[in-house]
């Protein structure tokens, strides 16, 4: 048995490939907002929108997150992509979802009035 | 310089920039980062390495040196220093000591604890235990207020996967360090935040506050030595222990060490969390990071601290914000709420409702609080109804010393300070209140007069809204309102299209 840091190491090794086999470092990640604050301001049927519409979709991590801080502008969405800058989606609702899905994930289309400053 | 990337990656990875660019994120660090809920996420993320940090190298005596070099002070508001209260705990010879996480979050407006508890239930988790291990406990215990119930799931969450990868349980990490933790649940009494009530109400006792001393450090939860630290106090261990106390005394002012994460409410642009370095002023806080005022109004006042703090005027948006400098400008640090108040606001109105909120639950222990909270809101009321006497400001401010003075707890000691702070800072108000019987913000409901001017074009509209028919006027003609039975109850202002009814607060004499 090693000291605890190196036990530590170990367990790092094993959360990552754990992370792997569930796709966390895919190309495209998506964030949704899912804390209080974030589900009062209707982030659960935006979480579910993407999670059906892109469920067979391969090389994309779909996760819920913490509170940002950023209470007017919820539920908030951030898209990662591979060498591009971070989105971060502001106020989505269900059908501006859908819109995201198939303008920016499936077309790379970013669409800048969605966007937070 | 990996490990300060790490800390600061916020700024780097969000996309907008303006909000975040002045903040300095520590015990937010992973607050919209992670998957809260996944265990794996936190560890990737550098998570426990702090824990296993302490356990592989430092002695007890070592991880309070470093809590107390860091300079880290109590983040629920009284900001004791976290490490003299660690060593004192640690002094203590006992065969059961307990660590305690305050998460009983009750200040109106305020939500620090919960976006923490659940944007990253691990760091409190990880933060226990580094305390229990450098005191020497074996049992740790959140009071967790029932009203969250994302964050008690989430929380649970942690500590059942925590116990499952072996950060909690028997012999953590290989090490002879054992520790558990579990939750309990609070009934939402605002006074169980204080630290004593909130050990009765563990205990299953009425939650109301012992006296001090015995300090919990010697007497705590079951009359054993305690060391109970605020959500935000816990969020903050980790960082330190990773970065070194070094870097976290950078950060900061004076006595006033690393970041304190606010609660922005109110008329604000940017509602929300901010988590600031301390030493910023307040108009830095306010207008930079969130984004001044809406809809063009003018600043009035920011009250800090919540219930139990002060409002702060236009001139003192220049103080920094550090424990000694915001005691000094007359409010508090507080847990964190910052309500930002626009000149639509009647301070006498918004000094009632902290009272109001204060005197609900004040639990009745003491006679001064008990008794004085509530005819301190009763002059209030009398003094918004209209009806306030020559004398009762300061009868308001001779009642509100006194309670403040003979108080045990933080509530009745506190309690007063929104009023205080008011009169202080917004004596006028209460003059022509009580002098005029007139509200010059026009807010308190019984001294508004509803009148109808010109552009009346007698749709009627008022006149069938009017629940007392105090309106009176033909068709097409100018209609009335007589003032001697209208109820004030705004229905006609809200009915008319044509912004032909005036609200209007005028004092007295002017009848």
């Amino acid at each position: 048995m090693g000291t605890p840091l190196c036990i530590l190491e170990e367990k790092r090794k094993q959360a990552k490939s754990r992370l792997e086999e569930i796709g966390y470092f895919s190309d495209t990640k998506i964030y949704i907002g899912m804390a209080t604050c974030e589900i009062a301001a209707g982030s659960v049927p935006v979480m579910e929108i993407f999670k059906n519409e892109l469920k067979n979709q391969k090389n994309i991590y779909i996760s819920q997150k913490g509170c940002a801080g950023r209470c007017n502008l919820e539920p908030t969405v951030e898209i990662y992509q591979k060498d591009k800058e971070p989105v971060k989606y502001i106020q989505v609702t269900p059908e501006k979802a859908k819109t995201i899905i198939e303008k920016h994930i499936k077309n790379g289309e970013i669409i800048t009035e969605w966007m937070g400053k | 310089m990996e490990k300060q990337k790490f800390t600061d990656r916020f700024s780097t990875v969000f996309a907008d920039q303006n909000f975040f660019k002045k903040q300095k994120r520590i015990a937010l660090k992973n607050c919209g980062l992670i998957d809260p809920e996944n265990i794996d996420d936190y560890i990737f993320a550098n998570g426990y390495t702090a824990l296993a940090t302490v356990l592989s190298e430092m002695t007890p005596e070592d991880v309070i040196k470093s809590v107390k070099d860091s300079g880290l002070r109590g983040r629920g508001g009284a900001g004791f220093p976290t490490g003299i209260k660690w060593e004192s705990t640690a002094k203590q010879v006992n065969d059961e000591k307990f660590v305690v996480c305050n998460a009983d979050e009750g200040d109106p407006g305020a939500f620090m604890d919960r976006s923490v508890i659940e944007g990253d239930p691990h760091a409190i988790v990880e933060g226990m235990a580094i305390g229990a291990y450098a005191i020497g406990a074996k049992k740790g215990v959140v009071y967790l207020r029932a009203e969250y119930p994302l964050a008690i799931k989430r929380l649970q969450k942690a500590i059942e996967d925590a116990r499952k990868a072996n950060f909690l349980g028997k012999n953590i990490l290989g090490s002879s360090f054992s520790f558990d933790m579990e939750i309990r649940l609070g009934a939402g009494a605002f006074v169980c935040g204080e630290e004593t009530a909130l050990m009765n109400s563990i205990e299953g006792k009425r939650g109301m506050p012992r006296t001090r001393p015995p300090f919990p450090s010697v007497s705590g939860l079951f009359d054993k030595p305690t060391l109970l630290n605020n959500v935000e106090t816990w969020a903050n261990i980790s960082s330190i222990i990773v970065n070194g106390a070094e870097w976290f005394s950078s950060i900061g002012v004076g006595k006033s060490k690393g970041t304190k994460v606010f609660a922005l409410a109110g008329k604000i642009t940017n509602t929300g969390l901010a988590e600031i370095p301390m030493g910023m002023t307040l108009r830095e806080i306010i207008y930079d990071v969130g984004g001044g005022i809406p809809n063009g109004k003018k600043f009035k006042a920011v009250q800090t601290g919540g219930p139990s703090g002060g409002c702060l005027t236009e001139s003192m948006l220049d103080t920094t914000i550090d424990y000694e400098s915001l005691t000094k400008a007359g409010s508090i640090m507080g847990s964190g709420g910052m309500i930002v108040i626009d000149e639509d606001a009647c301070m006498v109105n918004i000094a009632k409702f902290f009272l109001e909120f204060t005197q609900s639950e004040s639990c009745g222990k003491c006679v001064p609080c008990r008794e004085g909270i509530k005819r301190m809101l009763e002059i209030l009321t009398r003094i918004t109804d209209g009806e306030g006497q020559t004398g009762d400001i300061e009868k308001l401010e001779e009642l509100g010393n006194m309670i403040k003075k003979a108080s045990l707890c933080g509530l009745g000691q506190s309690a007063p300070n929104p009023v205080l702070s008011t009169i202080k800072n917004f004596r006028e108000e209460y003059e022509d209140h009580v002098n005029n019987k007139r509200c010059k913000c026009v807010v308190c409901e019984k001294l508004i007069t509803y009148t109808i001017n010109d552009k009346c074009i007698g749709c009627s509209a008022c006149r069938r809204s009017c629940p007392v028919g105090a309106i009176a006027g033909l068709p097409k003609e100018k209609h009335t309102i007589h003032e001697d039975l209208c109820i004030k109850c705004g229905k006609c202002f809200r009915s008319c299209k044509f912004h032909a009814i005036d609200k209007t607060s005028i004092a007295k004499e002017q009848k």
